[in-house]
């Protein structure tokens, strides 16, 4: 591990308490970080993906082919897929073509036009022998609100894409934004109305994610996780629920292959657990980065497999 | 994907408000369709535009329309022969013509929006589009009309002033007279509002939308090209 933190700053909470970790335990799903650039320009994206960004680099077909049979035979379950917009990756339908043949497929999207100019080719996954799902980004179920952070005309382009996506048999779930002090049930009636106007099965999944800032953000007033938060107000189960326990993430910068601990934090370098999947399954991951409280505290996860 | 330093040929102002800026090519390789992030670097700021120029010119074309608010616009306005511009690697979804290449294409843009289409005919003159329909506010600001007319038939829809020989008004008027067949590709490229209701009266119209190609970036704070 690139050691960029004081060892006593990564073990330990700054009152010097042990910091929580999560010791993983097997790897069942790999996430790829298919690369920055992004169609779109959402002030608020996690990633600060954008046109043109290459913070994370594009990772291309060969990079991923040794990963995903190091990761069979390290038992992984399914691949899933994140960016950026990864229908901008140019190798994206060669990268699904090949890791549909091995397991299942997640696709994080934001359902406009990188994927709507492509639906004939992405048909065409349907008959691979595994199953390919994609997870559209729709922050709010009414178009102002989602227009207002991803421009005009994109609340609609994004319905489009879901009616088409399901016209063709793929299994969809949203991703939404969650807005402190929400009523989550209300908001989500809200979303199973959404899809019932529009022709979409109202049990889609929905996913909702809390601000997660923008990278290389230190927000204050993030509270420290100790290994006493871990073992106080969490059960194992809960414990076992985190990404990084079950769950890595490959990202392609500098024109290297890292493997980081999950897939919210690629910002910082402590978190690049090495360039194989073996190794970095041995790592303890220090719940250090302020995304990780999300995790903890909401139980947020990217993951559908938990 | 990389970040490099080009350097600037032209910038030649085609109407009140539409540029075109030419770049030395560097040995910049590029598809029909690609778009490059040309960056304001004293601002650090960046927008993405679709290059214009053939596969095999010696120069990168982009075009782009100044606003008085423009992020980036301002800055590649006052540019000069012989400065220096950061531009990304090419990148882009876009693909008109080559979706099916062998299947009849029509293109349609507003405004700075034909930039792709451009790019396309400069390319391929051996490939032409079926037709092309061009929207655009005044017919000062139709520009490349001369290379796209020696390619295919073109029609102009002008929407804030009359013209004699051209239609007065929105290229979504004139959809019903395009010479779509069966297996006919469309590309769309311009603003969000004409690619939603022209997507919508196409798909309404028996055009597949496995058929229809779109082009379009979405901003909270400004549109593409501009």
């Amino acid at each position: 591990m690139p050691m960029l933190v004081p060892m006593s700053e990564w073990l330990t909470t700054s009152d010097g308490k042990p910091r929580g970790y999560i010791q993983p335990v097997g790897l069942e799903e790999l996430w790829f970080h298919t690369g920055t650039n992004c169609n779109l320009r959402c002030p608020f994206c996690l990633e600060g993906s954008k046109p043109g960004n290459n913070r994370i680099e594009f990772i291309r077909l060969s990079e991923v082919k040794p990963l995903l049979v190091e990761a069979l035979n390290l038992g992984v379950k399914s691949f899933s897929f994140t960016g950026g917009e990864p229908f901008v990756n140019p190798d994206m339908f060669s990268i699904l073509d090949h890791a549909l043949d091995l397991r299942s497929c997640l696709v994080l999207t934001n359902g406009t036009e990188p994927l709507l100019n492509r639906l004939a080719r992405l048909e065409e996954l349907r008959q691979k022998p595994f199953p390919l799902s994609l997870r559209v980004s729709l922050d709010y179920p009414d178009r102002e609100r989602h227009d207002a952070g991803r421009g005009s005309g994109s609340f609609r382009t994004t319905l489009r894409c879901l009616e088409r996506l399901h016209q063709l048999g793929f299994n969809l779930s949203i991703a939404r934004l969650m807005a402190r002090n929400e009523d989550g049930p209300a908001v989500d009636r809200a979303y199973r109305d959404l899809f019932a106007s529009h022709h979409l099965p109202i049990e889609t999944r929905i996913v909702a994610f809390p601000d997660f800032h923008t990278p290389g953000e230190h927000p204050d007033g993030v509270p420290e996780i100790t290994e006493n938060c871990m073992t106080t107000y969490l059960t194992a189960a809960q414990r076992d629920r985190f990404m990084c326990n079950f769950s890595k993430m490959v990202v392609k910068q500098d024109g290297r292959i890292g493997i980081y601990a999950c897939t919210l934090v690629d910002d910082d370098p402590a978190y690049n657990l090495g360039s194989t999947l073996r190794e970095a399954m041995e790592k303890r991951v220090m719940l250090r980065h302020h995304r990780c409280f999300s995790c903890f505290s909401c139980g947020a996860s990217c993951s559908e497999i938990h | 994907m990389s970040h490099f330093i080009h350097r600037v040929e032209a910038v030649k102002r085609l109407s009140p408000s539409i540029f075109e800026l030419l770049l030395d090519r560097e040995e910049m390789s590029f598809e029909v369709g690609n778009c490059v992030a040309l960056f304001d670097a004293t601002r650090r700021e960046s927008r993405p535009y679709s290059l214009a120029g053939g596969i095999n010119e010696p120069v990168l074309r982009v075009l782009f329309r100044a606003l008085p608010e423009g992020v980036v616009t301002s800055h590649l306005k006052q540019l000069k022969q012989g400065d220096e511009l950061q531009v990304s690697a090419p990148f882009g979804w876009f693909r008109p013509g080559q979706d099916d290449s062998n299947s009849p294409c029509i293109f349609i843009a507003t405004s700075t929006g034909i930039s792709p289409f451009l790019s396309y005919v400069r390319s391929f003159p051996d490939r032409p589009p079926a037709h092309i329909l061009y929207g655009v506010r005044y017919l000062a600001e139709a520009v490349g009309l001369p290379v796209l007319k020696a390619a295919c038939p073109v029609t102009l829809a002008i929407s804030r002033e009359a013209v004699p020989g051209y239609h007065h008004g929105r290229v979504t008027d004139l959809l019903d007279r395009l010479p779509i067949r069966k297996r006919t590709q469309i590309y769309l490229c311009g603003l969000d509002a004409m690619i939603d209701d022209a997507s919508s009266w196409l798909e309404a119209h028996g055009v597949p939308f496995t058929h229809l190609h779109r082009e379009v970036f979405f901003y909270a704070n400004a549109r593409p090209h501009e």
